[in-house]
């Protein structure tokens, strides 16, 4: 879900910079981007982070400034690792963030102020996991198992008719799960991680998802709306400060002797939006080179 | 000591990891859409597409997915449109079939076992005839049986992922990291050859293939068809495949209907089996795994003709064998969209 929902959020971005088709450039004025340079900064998210694909979307939806194979941009099956409040506590802690103000006082974090687990350490990226795999032995499995565990939770129990269909499968090799919850286990460790794929969306009530989005925007930038290629809720940021936050940070670079191109635009974009939704590991391209250094 | 013994045997068989299942909002929309519009009481069952994706990350494992796309169309036009949203790296389709009631009764009453059973068949059939060899993903039949509650806009399922069984089971003669499995030199082209598999169109939703390596450490990825070939030229081969699985410990559930294949195929009794997983999109050794599996040749699987048996329902996510249930009564619900909109 998350992934949709950071699509959406990439895509909101992108339809508000395209709502009127630009033909000239205005990215280093603006922070915003024509079609054109939409769909290339695209075409070189997709190549540089394979799990970004362009997509169609519903048939109905489409829009015709855009190619119809390239409506927009999404990647499934994020791992959410943990609740957003425990990052802040994280970022405070290690008074690693930087916080970019604007007129508004809609302080926004830098994106160098990455979360502890976005280090490249390995071991330190997944803290709970170790526990997970003390605590029991299969317990990693259900993590997935349990993202969509949530969806039965207000749904009166089946299981009594199902008796009678005489299903066991006693199969050794079969490997069995045996840590499958309908509800959060006590066990911070587990708790701590969700992902975000579609099965979660309906059951989790879409306004928990804000869970997952940094606090400083839960209420301002994102919103719950409906998504404007797929069915459903998704949350969603706010378009109409993307242009103005994002020329702060082309700005930034640029005050750095980083000349910023135009097809870096989405991973910048992303930087952007890692700050907005902290949590959720989407955001692959820290290993690149934002610009071009003009030195 | 007995039991001791038996936790021995036990360890030495090879378990697969179950895939898992996720629905997208979306598909439920089109469903409901599909049956008020076009199908109304007509529960003929509906072959849809599911997609899935190698494992893409170390702590979470790949789900088949269902999404509005994996139904047909509702209008006739819109099939004459290009198919565009087939499959691409991160959705590689695998072949489907939904049977979707009108009551509650009707979906309680289905005989979930031959339901499967009929599927696996498929499975079977299209191994025996060469199909499978052609098209892999029919390995990855899976079936669906639904009751789409449209006065409450809830929708019970469930999935089947039909495995056919080996009897007795593989046993595990080695399972390694694939990273500690190949020399040094062998990781860097077979990552560079898997990269490149990944990165065509052609190739790129084909989850089942061959790692084929000289004696030279040369590593190229072929398509199934090709093992005589890489026979002939004395390469090493491995039978890849792409592992929705994340777990160290556990090859996923695609490697099932793939042994069997490949035991019918080329009647081999050690399998050296490659599970491909990613990181960040790319290949990534370190998670995936390489395994030796030794298949028992008795008489009895050897001439087997009659279609083994086969398992496959998905747990619910209380850990039951039963169905599972949601509500999208809040986003489909026109007087519940008409009060939030007010």
């Amino acid at each position: 879900m998350v992934l949709t929902q950071k699509i959406h959020e990439a895509f909101k971005g992108t339809v508000e910079r395209i709502t009127s088709p630009r033909t000239v450039s205005a990215f280093k004025e603006k922070g915003v981007l024509s079609i054109n340079e939409f769909i290339v900064a695209g075409d070189n998210l997709v190549s540089k982070c394979p799990t970004w694909s362009w997509e169609s979307g519903e048939p109905s939806k489409r829009k015709s400034y855009l190619p119809q194979d390239k409506q927009f941009l999404i990647t499934r099956n994020v791992p959410c690792l943990r609740r957003a409040a425990s990052i802040e506590e994280e970022y405070e802690a290690a008074g690693g963030e930087v916080l970019l103000d604007n007129e508004d006082n809609d302080g926004w974090l830098a994106t160098h102020g990455k979360p502890k687990e976005n280090k490249h350490d390995e071991d330190e990226e997944l803290p709970s996991m170790e526990t997970l795999e003390i605590s029991k032995k299969n317990t990693i499995q259900s993590i997935s198992s349990y993202f969509g565990g949530e969806e039965e939770e207000e749904i009166p129990d089946m299981a009594e008719f199902d008796e009678a269909d005489n299903l066991v499968e006693n199969d050794p090799a079969t490997l069995q799960t045996t840590y499958l919850v309908a509800h959060e286990p006590d066990d911070d460790n587990i708790l701590r991680t969700r992902t975000y794929d579609v099965s979660i969306t309906m059951l989790l009530q879409p306004e928990l998802v804000l869970e997952d989005v940094s606090q400083d925007h839960a209420r301002k930038t994102v919103t719950i709306e409906d998504h404007p290629h797929l069915p459903g809720k998704h949350a969603s940021v706010h378009p109409c400060r993307h242009g103005a936050v994002m020329k702060k940070i082309i700005d930034v670079l640029m005050s750095r002797g980083v000349e910023p191109e135009v097809d870096k635009y989405l991973f910048l974009f992303l930087k952007f939006m890692a700050s907005v939704i902290p949590t959720i590991e989407y955001d692959y391209t820290m290993d690149f080179d934002l610009g071009s250094s003009s030195s | 000591m007995l039991s001791s013994m038996a936790d021995q045997v036990k360890e030495l068989i090879l378990q697969f990891a179950p895939f898992q299942s996720s629905v997208d909002e979306g598909f439920w929309h089109r469903l409901s859409s599909l049956k008020l519009n076009k199908l109304g009481i007509d529960d003929s069952p509906i072959p849809i597409t599911g997609f899935y994706a190698p494992c893409s990350h170390r702590q979470v494992s790949n789900h088949l997915t269902l999404l509005a796309e994996s139904l047909p169309p509702e209008s006739s036009e819109q099939s004459l449109t290009p198919a565009i949203s087939r499959g691409n790296r991160n959705r590689c389709p695998v072949p489907g079939i939904l049977y979707n009631t009108n009551t509650l009764e009707g979906f309680q009453a289905l005989d979930k076992q031959s339901l499967l059973k009929a599927e696996a068949k498929k499975i079977w059939e299209d191994i025996l005839s060469g199909e499978a060899e052609k098209d892999s993903s029919l390995l990855l039949r899976f079936l669906v049986v639904s009751f789409a509650d449209l006065k409450n806009w809830s929708f019970h399922y469930w999935f089947a992922f039909p495995a056919l069984i080996l009897d007795p089971p593989a046993t595990v003669v080695d399972l390694k990291p694939a990273a500690q499995w190949f020399s040094a030199q062998e990781v860097e082209s077979v990552t560079t050859a898997c990269n490149e598999w990944r990165s065509m169109c052609s190739s790129t939703d084909v989850p089942f293939f061959l790692v084929s390596i000289s004696s030279n450490s040369a590593v190229t990825v072929r398509h199934l068809a090709e093992f005589e070939a890489c026979q002939r030229d004395g390469n090493k081969v491995l039978f890849g495949f792409y592992d929705p699985c994340h777990l160290p410990n556990n090859p996923g559930w695609p490697l099932r209907n793939f042994l069997w294949f490949i035991f019918r195929r080329w009647s081999l009794q050690k399998v050296q089996f490659f599970c491909y997983r990613e990181n960040r999109g790319f290949a990534y050794l370190e998670l995936s795994l390489v395994g030796e599996a030794s298949i028992s040749n008795s008489q009895e699987s050897r001439d087997h003709q009659n279609m083994p048996n086969a398992v496959g329902w998905e747990l619910n996510n209380r850990g039951k064998k039963a169905p599972r249930c949601i509500s999208l009564a809040k986003t489909m619900d026109p007087t519940r969209l008409a009060i939030a909109a007010a």
